[in-house]
């Protein structure tokens, strides 16, 4: 009885030791908190706030122009004067005019503004600080219409879905190719896929210097990463059954891999858009065309020597090229750029996995093995084509 | 990134012969032109004006209740309208007192800027005395810097508020006779001089020449600028210290009386200020000195100049005045007299 009550006992202060730090350190949260003016005036004096303001989004529409503030700072913010143009304007705020951490509102302002010239605006906080944000030209902001939306689809077909297409085309060719040809092929898919993972990379640190530290980009972005590897490494996992992806499996990772890409893609074409920082034309969406026709390539090599299905196929381009259109979707029609640094990071992490996992089977099926010629060279020309038809799109 | 795009795009214009299936871009871009409705062809011309508006908006408009403007009505009398001239009496004595405090001034609404002031405002109040009078000011520094005030005119170097500087806490009285008749401005002459001036350490000073003026009707408008974010270029540009407050509340004045008005302008960073009055002529007396006077609409003053107006209305109702650096005038620095029988 006694050795069990004492088993009892130690077993609840067992668990006690589960809450105790946390309820010590409440404890002591709660004396900084109490004290903290004090423990800053032992070192020095806290510089003031910096009372400016996150310029998220500038919207024109006929005769307004609408602008999406937000607080990126601890202590509270409040608009009180907005200028067009370095000229006082009469405004109304969608929202609160004093803004807690974070938050956001939206400022109208009645304005006959002028197509295609530049305009700057400029949110005053009660503290007299300015925020000026310059638009380069201003369009007006397409508001969602079927026309936008099917206009948005028919864009990401033209850039994502058809070119990937297309690249499926090569498959009759590939089927002919010697063991030593494929490897290399699949190699310059691993180089393709390298080069689209650290493009997604190095775009979704881009996105994150505009968010307010205290949304932590960084952090965000290897969430995102390690989310999509692991999510992907567990995909192959579930396809194959364990062993080393081959084949359609192959296919379908790599075809995963490129339409996250893609989203990502599509979403920083509609935002650009949108914004009235890009100009849509014949040459970037022939460019982007030329960019990911060789997507289509990289599915298809993995499925050079099984059979499939001309539907199984429509799949794959549907699977790698669709997302752009959503992205695009995305992009025109929100206004979340925390939503872009996360699909970007999403996207780098899927295209890492795949790579992985075409290096193993190039590792395997190559003859030679990943140091062989045809291994190395298909992966430099895989990045060094991605490279020259970037151009193109860029 | 999307800046990156767009001059790489240039390049694409070298691997043109690369783009040989043009056609189906050409397409897609002229799908979408139609698909949002951006449609130039119908504005014709595609530098016109966005806005279907019209009226309701415009600066020229903000008038009354639509002029954004800081307090009620009469805030700004002590300001606007000086103490009355005395006439000449030899040996009077003028005995003012100024105070110096660091204050948050509301130069437009709910806009906050940290001042240091004379007597609590900025521009500080009217010191006004006749030729020959004694001028005794004495100065309190109750500000967290140190602090003088330079009169412009004649008066012994001693009294020039250049050496004597006075440490917060401190006092110091300036005495010196009153001369030459003119309109004068003062301000604060301690280092760093524009950081002293623009915080707000100014104002009137008028002389009275000996034989007094015509009667009128006398204002008083000191000209400055707020820099609310410390960037070295002002926000705000106001006259007597609140922006677009003489547009919300129209300065009251009679047909029938000549109006004089006292302009001085004490803005920090620009080099030039000025004033146009719509619908009138006036005349103008610089530095409020001499007999030369312009018939103008229009005049311009340099940092610390200043002058006489005289207007004799000819019409009634709303007559806007502004400086005519329009982007003054639309920070602020636009009011409106309402002339009456």
């Amino acid at each position: 009885m006694e050795a069990g009550s004492a088993t009892s006992r130690a077993r609840v202060g067992w668990r006690l030791w589960t809450v105790v730090p946390v309820l010590l350190l409440a404890l002591v949260v709660g004396l900084v908190v109490t004290f903290s003016s004090s423990l800053v005036d032992l070192v020095g004096s806290n510089p003031p706030p910096a009372d400016e303001f996150d310029i998220r989004r500038v919207e024109f529409s006929p005769g307004e122009i609408r602008i999406t503030v937000r607080n990126p700072q601890r202590d509270e913010l409040t608009i009180a004067n907005v200028n067009v143009d370095d000229a006082i304007v009469p405004f109304t705020v969608d929202g609160s005019t004093t803004l807690g951490r974070l938050r956001s509102s939206t400022i109208v302002v009645p304005y006959d503004w002028v197509p295609a010239d530049p305009i700057t605006v400029g949110v005053t906080s009660s503290t007299g600080i300015e925020t000026v944000k310059e638009i380069p030209a201003a369009v007006e902001t397409p508001v969602p219409s079927v026309e936008g939306f099917l206009g948005y689809a028919l864009i990401g077909v033209l850039v994502g879905v058809l070119p990937v297409s297309l690249g499926l085309l090569w498959l009759p060719a590939l089927r002919h190719a010697g063991p030593a040809w494929l490897s290399a092929f699949m190699a310059f898919t691993a180089g393709l896929l390298s080069f689209l993972g650290l493009e997604a990379l190095s775009e979704s640190f881009q996105l994150q210097t505009a968010l307010p530290s205290a949304l932590g980009g960084t952090g965000l972005i290897l969430l995102g990463v390690a989310l999509s590897f692991l999510g992907m490494t567990a995909l192959a996992g579930r396809l194959t059954g364990g062993s080393a992806a081959t084949g359609l499996a192959l296919a379908l990772l790599v075809a995963i891999g490129i339409g996250l890409h893609n989203l990502g893609e599509g979403l920083a074409i509609g935002a650009s858009f949108a914004l009235g920082e890009l100009q849509l034309g014949t040459f970037l969406i022939v460019g982007f065309m030329i960019h990911n026709i060789t997507e289509g390539l990289g599915i298809a090599t993995p499925v050079a020597k099984t059979r499939v299905t001309i539907l199984t196929l429509a799949g794959l381009a549907l699977v790698a090229g669709a997302p752009t259109i959503l992205g695009t979707w995305i992009g025109g029609y929100t206004s979340s750029d925390v939503l872009g640094v996360l699909f970007f990071a999403i996207a780098a992490g899927a295209a890492f996995q795949v790579v992985v996992e075409v290096g193993r089977y190039v590792a395997r099926h190559a003859p030679g093995g990943l140091k062989s010629g045809y291994a190395i060279g298909g992966f430099l020309a895989g990045i060094a084509t991605m490279f020259a038809t970037g151009v193109l799109a860029g | 990134m999307a800046k990156i795009r767009l001059t790489r795009r240039k390049l694409l214009a070298a691997a043109a012969p690369l783009a040989a299936v043009p056609l189906v871009g050409k397409l897609a871009l002229d799908a979408q032109a139609q698909a949002s409705g951006h449609d130039h062809s119908s504005h014709g011309h595609p530098r016109s004006p966005a806005s279907h508006v019209h009226g309701a908006m415009g600066h020229a408009a903000m008038v009354g209740e639509e002029a954004p403007a800081v307090g009620g009505p009469n805030d700004l009398d002590a300001l606007l309208f000086p103490p009355p001239a005395l006439p000449y009496e030899p040996g009077r004595v003028r005995e003012y007192a100024l105070t110096a405090t660091d204050v948050d001034l509301e130069v437009a609404p709910g806009v906050f800027f940290s001042g240091w002031v004379y007597n609590g405002t900025a521009p500080g109040p009217v010191i006004r005395a006749t030729e020959g009078d004694i001028l005794r000011v004495r100065f309190v520094n109750a500000g967290q810097h140190p602090h003088t005030i330079h009169f412009h005119g004649i008066h012994p170097t001693n009294m020039d508020g250049v050496f004597e500087i006075v440490p917060t806490g401190g006092e110091f009285t300036y005495e010196f006779e009153a001369r030459p008749a003119a309109f004068h401005v003062y301000h604060c002459h301690s280092m760093p001089l524009k950081k002293h001036i623009h915080k707000g350490l100014y104002g009137a000073f008028i002389i009275d020449p000996k034989e007094p003026r015509p009667p009128a009707k006398e204002l008083v408008m000191v000209m400055n600028g707020f820099d609310t974010d410390g960037d070295g270029s002002n926000n705000f540009y106001t006259v007597n210290g609140r922006s677009l407050y003489y547009a919300r509340y129209p300065i009251k004045v009679k047909r029938s009386e000549l109006v004089r008005v006292y302009l001085a302008n004490l803005t920090e960073f620009d080099l030039v200020n000025s004033f146009h009055l719509h619908a009138d002529f006036f005349r103008y007396q610089p530095t409020g000195t001499g007999d030369t006077w312009e018939y103008t609409d229009t005049v311009m003053q340099c940092q610390g100049q200043r002058g006489v107006l005289e207007i004799e209305f000819t019409g009634l109702g709303l007559h806007m005045f502004h400086a005519h650096q329009s982007e003054f005038a639309e920070l602020g620095w636009m009011g409106f007299f309402d002339v009456v029988d």
